[in-house]
């Protein structure tokens, strides 16, 4: 037995009670909505659930719902770490997805095209991410608003990108050709789409949590979030850590965004992201900026997304109750940590 | 001739397109002079749009609507408050939650109410309201005095706010709150009461703002109706000093860019063509970033805007 393995910090106690309080609360709102709908809450719940995991390829799906999320939110958690809120993931997203996607047909297939589609979809988000890590870092412009604007330049330019120059010729709606099919992310469960992408975010898990927890940069990123007075006593260069950690956030974005178009969707459209970059924001915090605990948010997501279209074809509820979920779920994150610090000075829980 | 009729519309059409800028950003200005930055706006007007359209849909009358939308608009800000007044929560994050909730509740809200998703046109609006003698002013008339009640409210609301935050007790009290909320309240001064009151008057301004897009300009509702004007606002309330005046600037040198990128292929017939329009769209959030970068750098707001109380630490 490695010692220290089954040893749970406070801090992870504490991460799990107000992830369990958040989760709660939301299923208890959305039962009320159903009840108001005169729909039985736990038929949906079951349904939902079934419809996420009922069997291996509604499972794949669910995983394959996942990538994107996933990969998004590691990012947004290294910059929330920093008390940098990056909110143009979704931009960065669209802007990675076109950028690799261009490289790929340029290349014209083979595992080279596949790799720089990766790399140069990567770059692509990082880039978008640049302009307003340069603005915070050099002009202390918000981050918050810089990011959000930038959301709508990258998703008109690539709207206009797929309904002009990089317009695939042979269809009637505006959308970039395919990749080639050499390009593509391997299927790695015969008989599902489930792709290699999964297993790239999966890896990434691990890698974000060394780089967080195990790297100097990691600790500079903690020590910037959490007391810049000590990080600029202690002589860090602050700037230098907000603007590497803004733009990694956007180098995942961007990575997220062509791996959806390697992995499942083979071409850039409009409707390549119902909002991964805004799905993003919820996940990491209510990972608690943890790549594991992002891990499962991701999954859980992932499966209310997934589970709710199950829903709307059986029960008729729309499929807009993903955001309302979402919505919610975030306000209960923000909520559970004065509940639970509540609790705590009551004596109700102690941890 | 023709390009004269050309640009008194744009310029008519400037002040039309300000003017939910203007609300919400005056609305804002409030709100950050009492050391609230609430990015919720962006959800304050998106609450306000869906219950404006709501109340005068189903109730069949547009001043129902019109009061629906500035109670939604409250709603929207008060929960704001809540979190960061009550729960002492981050200013930015609680901003943004509010926001996803608001775009969860209305998308789930609009698709459950209406086959399709999709909502239905209003059969009446709020039209512009000719003010009698002026509006037959040539060029200023059509410009200034053809608008729709929301335009002038915003506009006479700039001067009534700067002297709301300048002259009275009330405003005094809220920008000390703004500097310092900690002395504030060792002077005797109700934060929290005072911090509502700014947000109550911020959702009423941000639901107007919301309101007036459904229910006197498109006349329907669509949850991505609000685009980033919220998120424009906040970055108006930054260029324009957290001033009322500078607010109104802001909101016309945006509501200029956004008329013009509706007007490019008119003005200027060798750009036009679909081919463009993509890009055209960009534009007015392409001048937000460039205005910032030249405007809004190292500005100082109130010293406690975004800041928590920290009572718990």
């Amino acid at each position: 037995m490695v010692p220290g393995l089954l040893t749970v910090s406070k801090n992870t106690k504490r991460s799990i009670v107000k992830a369990f309080f958040s989760v709660a609360l939301t299923l208890a709102v959305t039962s009320a909505v159903f009840l108001i709908n005169n729909i039985n809450p736990v038929v949906a719940f079951i349904y939902m659930f079934q419809g996420a995991f009922g069997d291996i390829n509604l499972l794949s799906e669910t995983l394959i719902r996942m990538t994107p999320i996933l990969i998004v939110s590691l990012g947004l958690a290294v910059s929330f770490r920093c008390k940098i809120w990056n909110i143009g993931a979704e931009g960065q997203l669209y802007i990675g997805a076109m950028f690799g996607t261009i490289v790929a047909i340029g290349i014209g297939g083979g595992p080279l095209s596949l790799l720089a589609a990766l790399f140069v979809g990567a770059i692509g988000g990082l880039l978008w991410a640049a302009g307003p890590a340069l603005m915070k870092v050099k002009l202390g412009i918000n981050e918050v608003i810089t990011t959000f604007l930038m959301n709508f330049v990258g998703i008109y330019l690539v709207q206009w990108m797929i309904s002009y120059p990089f317009r695939s010729p042979d269809t009637y709606f505006p959308e970039s050709a395919a990749i080639p099919s050499t390009s593509a992310l391997a299927v790695i469960l015969p008989g599902t789409r489930l792709h290699l992408g999964v297993a790239l975010a999966l890896m990434l898990v691990p890698a974000v949590y060394f780089i967080l927890e195990r790297t100097t940069f990691g600790y500079k990123v903690k020590v910037v979030g959490e007391n810049p007075e000590a990080a600029r006593y202690g002589g860090m260069e602050i700037g230098k850590v907000i603007f590497v950690s803004l733009v990694f956030s956007g180098l995942l974005a961007g990575l997220a965004g062509i791996t959806e178009v390697l992995g499942i969707q083979f071409r850039v459209r409009g409707s390549l992201s119902p909002g991964y970059g805004y799905t993003g924001i919820v996940v990491a915090l209510m990972g608690n900026n943890n790549p594991w605990g992002v891990a499962l948010a991701s999954l859980f997501l992932a499966a209310i997304m997934n589970g709710s279209s199950t829903l709307a074809w059986m029960m008729n509820i729309p499929m807009g109750i993903v955001d309302l979920m979402q919505g919610l779920l975030f306000i209960f994150v923000l909520a559970s940590e004065p509940l639970v610090r509540f609790l705590e000075r009551r004596g109700v829980l102690k941890l | 001739m023709i390009e004269w009729l050309v640009w008194t519309g744009l310029a008519a059409a400037t002040l039309r397109v300000a003017a939910p800028l203007l609300l919400a950003s005056l609305g804002e200005t409030i709100a950050e002079r009492g050391g609230l930055l609430n990015l919720g706006v962006q959800g304050a007007m998106l609450v306000g749009a869906f219950s404006g359209f709501m109340g005068a849909y189903f109730s069949g009358s547009l001043w129902i609507g019109l009061v629906s939308a500035m109670i939604g608009g409250i709603l929207a800000t008060l929960l704001f408050g809540i979190l960061v007044i009550n729960l002492d929560l981050d200013q930015v994050v609680s901003g943004l939650a509010i926001n996803l909730l608001a775009s969860g509740l209305t998308l789930y809200f609009t698709r459950l109410l209406f086959t399709g998703g999709v909502s239905p046109y209003l059969g009446d609006l709020f039209g512009p309201l000719m003010i009698p003698v002026l509006c037959e002013i040539p060029v200023l008339g059509e410009v200034l005095f053809s608008q729709t009640g929301f335009v002038y409210f915003g506009l006479i609301s700039v001067p009534l706010i700067h002297i709301l935050l300048t002259k009275t007790t009330f405003g005094l009290r809220l920008r000390s709150i703004g500097e310092d909320p900690v002395i504030a309240s060792y002077l005797g001064i109700n934060v929290a009461k005072m911090r509502y009151a700014a947000l109550i008057a911020e959702g009423i301004l941000a639901g107007l703002a919301g309101g007036m897009l459904t229910i006197s300009m498109f006349n329907t509702f669509d949850p991505r109706i609000v685009a980033a004007r919220g998120f424009v606002a906040v970055s108006i309330v930054i260029l324009g000093r957290w001033n009322p005046w500078g607010a109104l600037g802001g909101s016309l040198l945006f509501g200029f860019t956004e008329a013009l990128s509706l007007r490019i292929g008119i003005l200027f017939p060798d750009l036009s063509g679909a081919s463009m329009n993509q890009l055209f769209a960009l534009l007015p959030y392409l001048v937000a970033l460039v205005a910032l970068v030249v405007g809004g750098r190292g500005v100082r707001g109130p010293a406690s805007l975004g800041k928590r109380m920290g009572r718990e630490r």
